[in-house]
Parts: structure tokens; sequence; C-alpha cells
């Protein structure tokens, strides 16, 4: 199980990490958003729901984190919207700028996996 | 009447030449395209992380930390602001964007030095604290981001103003 937990978070910020590197490739080489960032970021979305899964099991197993529920209520909440904030805003900006909005989405992926495992160490990285 | 438009200045700030020569990109039509895009996405973010953030403090141990607590609302509520403002773009909304950026610069500023001198008030971190340095310095190089794109629209309706100004009296 902890198996589990430790490698889905570790996916998730190498991918959130790639994305935002060739997010940002595309912004420093003048590109526009094109499909195949849209396509990345619905698999990191898909990794970050399995991963809200994983953690609300947790808790409904009776699992509490020392870091406090509310707090990471918030996150699950949060994370989710993360890649479709940054699909929606991106994809409406006709420049550079719309990977510039991606690679944001990539980097907040991964950073919110070092703040998971603050909260609730049990959600290994 | 009908006067010429006189081209619009560009950016200092993004005065690299167009790469693709397929593809030029189109001037930003407002504060929140082009650059103004990637700023209002990172101000959004901060706008929430800080606002539930200080939500989440304030609701659950707010004596443990007040002045902290009460400093994390402030600023989600000067994100809130700015994100806002930055994503309208009318001229009403920039003037409004200048005075919370200001205040967003002014603040870390404050708030990062008093956290490092008086680290008995501060038992617990704001969004500010140590110049931000729990966000990675993002919160203190965001205003500056901020008032730097506002200048470049200041200018460029200037530029725009002075041309209306000759046909028209002045508002």
């Amino acid at each position: 199980m902890s198996a589990v937990n430790g490698a889905v978070p570790t996916t998730i910020i190498v991918a959130g990490l790639a994305l935002a590197g060739c997010a940002l490739l595309m912004t420093a080489l003048n590109r526009r958003m094109g499909g195949g960032l849209l396509v990345a970021l619905g698999v990191l979305e898909i990794l970050l729901l399995v991963l809200v899964g994983l953690i609300v099991a947790k808790v409904a197993g009776g699992g509490r984190p020392p870091g406090g529920l509310a707090v990471l209520i918030g996150y699950l909440v949060a994370i989710p919207l993360i890649p479709l904030a940054a699909g929606f805003w991106g994809a409406l900006e006709r420049s550079r700028w719309g990977p510039a909005v991606i690679a944001v989405a990539g980097l907040v992926a991964a950073v919110l996996m070092v703040r998971l495992h603050e909260i609730w160490p049990a959600i290994g990285v | 009447m009908a006067l010429p438009q006189p081209p619009v200045s560009q950016p200092p700030a993004s005065a690299q030449s167009p790469a693709a020569p397929q593809n030029p990109p189109p001037p930003p039509q407002s504060t929140r395209t082009g650059p103004g895009r990637l700023l209002v996405a990172v101000y959004g973010l901060f706008a929430l992380s800080a606002t539930a953030r200080a939500v989440v403090q304030i609701a659950t141990k707010f004596h443990d930390a007040p002045v902290a607590y009460l400093l994390s609302a402030f600023a989600g509520l000067v994100y809130i602001v700015a994100t806002v403002t930055l994503g309208n773009g009318s001229p009403r909304a920039r003037r409004i964007a200048l005075v919370s950026c200001s205040v967003e610069f002014v603040g870390v500023l404050a708030v990062g030095t008093w956290s490092l001198l008086d680290k008995a008030t501060f038992p617990d971190a704001t969004v500010w604290s140590g110049y931000g340095s729990g966000y990675g310095y993002v919160p203190l190089v965001l205003p500056v981001f901020g008032l730097l794109w506002l200048r470049y629209w200041s200018r460029r309706s200037a530029t725009k103003d002075a041309a209306a100004d000759q046909s028209s009296s002045e508002r």
C-alpha cells in the first residue's frame, strides 16, 4: 500500500517537471499552444485524480494527517483544479505565453506533492 | 477628425525579435493577454493559496499567531484584487491594479523584514515571511513584474490618449 502511495506522487513530480520543461521550451521557441500540451495536461489530471482517490481511501480507512484534516481537504479540492484552470486559461492565449501557463501548472503539481508529504508523511514522495 | 493612429510602442521587457516568421505574435490586446496571461495565472494561484491558507489558519488556530494569520488574509485579499483587475484590464482596473501591486510590493518588503527581526510575532509563516522564501521568493518578484506590466500599459495608452486629445477635449 505504501509502495503504491509513494509511486503515484513520485510519478506526478516527474510528469509535472517534464511537462513544465516541455512547455517552457515551447515558450522559449515562441511556439503557441498545441494539442500535445493539452493531452499531457490531461494525463497529469488523471494522475492527480488517482492520487486524490488514494488519499480519500486512506482518510475513509481511518487515517488522519498530522498536518490537519482541514488543510488536507483544501489540497484535495484544489489539486484537481490546477490542470483544468491552466488548460482553460492557457488555451485562450494565442501566443508563446499559453505554454508558459501550462508550465506553471506542471511546477505547481510537483510542489504540491512535496507539500502533501509535509502535511501527511504517510503520502510518500 | 480621423487622425491616423500612431504605431503602438513595444514593451521594453518583450522587445525580442519575433522568432517564428510563419506566425508572428499579435501585440497583446489587454493586460490579460500576452505576458499578462502568465502574470494573471500566477496572481490567481497566489490569490487561491494565500486566501485558502488564511481561512484555514484563522478558522482552526487563530490564537497561535494572530498577526501572521491576519497578514496572510490581507495578502490573499491583495492578490485577489490584483488578479481581478489585471484580468479585467480597463483603465479604471489598471489604476486599482497599480495600487494593489504597490501595496503588495511594500507589504512583502515590510513583512519580510518584520518577520526576520521579530520572530516572536511570527511563530507560523505568512506568504510574505522572509520575503516569500517559503514560496520560492515568487511573492517578492511578482509585484515587480506586475508594476512593469502596468507601466508598459500606461505608456501605451498615453500614446493613444495623446492622439485622441488632438481631436477631442481632454477628459
